[in-house]
């Protein structure tokens, strides 16, 4: 069909190409680095930002080629198909701080205690809680506390204020007086349709970041959920949780139903209060009807409890993958990342919490504070937060939790006591297998 | 030679998907079930560990059984609306045609819309159904939130959305039965109900074999409505064996014990087939 000169010129173009892309992929591994940042829009413009910056100041020094990470079910799934298949970028910036465990188990993950400089500039970021918190079970430090979103109470200050309080209820004998007091059949079918407060019912694990593990936290003044390798949580705490939680639902101040597919219910008022993040303010700033006026304040404690009131901070961090040709340049980009200033401006642009000490006192993050008095209360939070513990099976652990929280607080088909005996029985044995 | 190798040629493609993903899948999962891997990390030899875990894990017993729940509410719900339906539908009637297109149509919706449409009306307080019961005078029902009731809701709710193919099913079996048996049973002056069980019924067994065959397998890798509906709850009530087996190796990373747990679920499986097969055979 084609005469041989063709056929000639035809190959020579294809191994042209073929060449250009190999040289081209040559060139890109030697000289940059590939950053992935999570997919939300907000983060995407800080990434985006934040890698120009360091791309036009540092010519010289390996460059970094941003993308959002890719679509996928969750970004935890893409992450572990990259890990997978070996196509892991260098830096990752979005990781759950209750996966790191797993990864570095697997060697997925490279350690930055290792790396120059490193020890002296995370002890100047975090307190030593902190650092404690992120170490690993083998001793060292797979990741890098970047940002935080508290769990906090919201609250619809026009209720509050209606049920004649003249502050958010702070002690479970509070809460559970001012859930009675709004409770209400509206429509008279003899059935509940305005509760206090809401929760997901569902058994997913992670929905009990915004239930019981906030509320835990607060109660036992940040105590751990596992310690060396088996439950800490049977104690009294969680069982002063679980009870209370359980007084919720047997009294129908919390629905049993889920609301989550109708309109907001925090913002038509068929809820008074929810425990969630700061990612919260921009939704009902967005949304909100007129004259909806909402604070927040920190989760529900026990009567008898004094100290600071901690909370889940719901900690993203940064991690460099084992795939990192250079990881000391990979971490020198990172440092940049999280300098002080560019904690602000990934402050002002997304709406999520630098994790480093003094946030709150520190002079360079007043101004944003100021003029977002809301984020203040997450700032003045942000020093009593925690992250999870330390384990490569943290997610069975919650889901173990949850399954006993249904059935005792949902359900009131176990005691508090025996369910949280349960749960913790059952950890134990996962951590035997 | 050129004879020889052309019709090795033609069947390669096949060859070569088979080979890809069937035999391959099979066999590592297979060789998986003797292991311990999160994905991650080397696999880890570990013996016999997953079969005896098996065996031991109650959870997965009451997802077994709770499948069996949802078969045994399922099959004879389907079997007798897709059989009235489609014996109406056999009727000349005015708009037959759009009757037949609007009960297949859920067929053709993703499975996930028709899961979040039915949550809507299951809901308890602004569900259609309780409002409907309501204003009747009743009572609202926990549809999805008592655990006696959570399975049978989604029994029916699977079966409004599958209903449509076992009528097609139905209605070319029906058009295969000879007039006139039903024309010399009118001379022997049979009634509708004669008719239909000593005619329609045995003349449509292997449809009716065909509808419970298919509606069992279907049952068994039942997962998109407990998974987005209830998440397997309330207290675990709706927690299918495919739900539970997606878990352990999706959620937890148990490859090994996740491929025991589909293996011994699709002997389960080929099991209650077999044993329709010969109990339909036999009774109808």
């Amino acid at each position: 069909m084609f005469n041989s000169s063709t056929k000639y010129f035809q190959i020579s173009i294809l191994l042209f190409l073929v060449l250009i892309i190999s040289c081209k992929n040559e060139i890109d591994k030697k000289n940059k680095f590939l950053y992935w940042s999570s997919n939300n829009s907000y983060e995407i413009k800080f990434a985006r930002y934040a890698v120009n910056k360091w791309n036009e100041q540092n010519p010289d020094k390996p460059q970094i080629k941003f993308q959002p990470v890719p679509e996928g079910q969750s970004s935890e799934e893409v992450i572990l198909a990259a890990v997978v298949g070996k196509t892991t970028p260098d830096i990752y910036s979005n990781m759950w701080q209750g996966d790191v465990e797993g990864y570095a188990q697997a060697g997925a993950l490279i350690p930055f205690d290792t790396l120059n400089g490193f020890t002296k500039f995370i002890y100047e970021r975090c307190d030593s809680s902190v650092i404690e918190e992120i170490r690993s079970q083998d001793g060292h430090i797979y990741q890098i506390p970047w940002k935080i979103n508290p769990i906090m109470m919201i609250y619809n200050k026009n209720i509050i204020s209606d049920l004649g309080l003249n502050k958010p209820p702070h002690t479970y004998d509070e809460y559970l007086k001012a859930a009675a007091l709004f409770k209400k059949d509206t429509n008279d079918d003899g059935y509940v349709d305005q509760w206090f407060g809401y929760s997901e019912v569902i058994v997913t694990w992670w929905q009990r970041f915004f239930d019981f593990y906030p509320l835990y936290l607060a109660a036992s003044g940040g105590a751990p959920l596992i310690k060396d390798n088996k439950a800490a949580f049977n104690n009294e705490y969680a069982i002063k949780v679980f009870t209370f939680l359980q007084k919720l639902y047997s009294n129908q101040y919390f629905a049993r139903e889920r609301l989550s597919a109708r309109q907001d219910v925090f913002l038509s008022g068929v809820i008074a209060t929810r425990f969630t993040g700061p990612w919260e303010i921009v939704h009902a700033e967005k949304y909100k009807p007129e004259g909806f006026e909402y604070d927040f304040s920190s989760i529900p404690v026990p009567d008898d409890f004094k100290g600071p009131i901690y909370t889940y901070g719901d900690p993203k961090n940064i991690v460099i993958f084992n795939t990192c040709k250079d990881p000391q340049a990979a971490w020198e980009f990172i440092k940049f990342m999280i300098t002080k200033e560019n904690d602000l401006k990934l402050l002002e642009l997304t709406s999520q919490l630098p994790r480093r000490k003094n946030l709150y006192n520190d002079s360079l993050f007043a101004g944003y504070f100021n003029a977002n008095p809301k984020m203040k209360t997450f700032a003045k939070q942000s020093k009593y937060v925690k992250g999870t513990d330390s384990s490569p099976v943290l997610k069975e652990v919650f889901d173990l939790i949850s399954q006993e929280y249904e059935a005792s607080v949902i359900y009131g088909v176990k005691t508090p006591e025996q369910a949280i005996n349960d749960a913790a029985h059952a950890v134990n044995l996962l951590f035997l297998k | 030679m050129k004879r020889k190798i052309t019709p090795y040629l033609i069947v390669s493609p096949y060859i070569i998907h088979f080979i890809i993903f069937i035999a391959f899948p099979v066999i590592f999962s297979i060789i998986l079930t003797f292991h311990k891997w999160n994905i991650i990390s080397p696999m880890e030899y570990s013996g016999f560990n997953n079969y005896i875990q098996l065996f031991q894990d109650k959870l997965f017993l009451k997802s077994v059984l709770n499948t069996l729940v949802f078969l045994v509410i399922h099959i004879p719900l389907q079997i007798v609306v897709a059989l009235f339906l489609a014996e109406v539908l056999n009727q000349k009637l005015r708009l037959r045609g759009f009757f037949r297109a609007a009960f297949f149509l859920p067929v053709v919706v993703s499975g996930v819309v028709v899961t979040i449409l039915w949550q809507q009306l299951y809901g308890f307080d602004t569900g259609l159904l309780n409002r409907i019961l309501v204003f009747l005078g009743f009572g609202k029902v926990g549809w999805l939130v008592n655990p006696k009731l959570a399975m049978p809701s989604i029994a029916i709710m699977a079966t409004w959305k599958n209903v449509g193919l076992y009528i097609v099913l139905f209605l070319v079996g029906l058009q295969t039965v000879p007039k006139y048996y039903y024309e010399a049973a009118d001379l022997e002056g049979a009634s509708h109900w004669q008719k239909f069980t000593k005619i329609t019924l045995p003349m449509i067994n292997p449809t009716i074999f065909m509808v419970v065959i298919l509606s069992t397998i279907g049952g068994f890798s039942l997962f998109i409505e407990p998974y987005i509906m209830t998440g397997g709850g309330p207290l675990n009530s709706t927690l299918s064996a495919v739900l539970y087996i997606y878990k352990q190796g999706f959620f937890y990373y148990h490859m090994g014990y996740s491929a025991t747990l589909g293996l011994f679920f699709a002997i389960i499986i080929v099991g209650v087939v077999i044993v329709q097969k010969k109990f339909i055979e036999r009774e109808v």
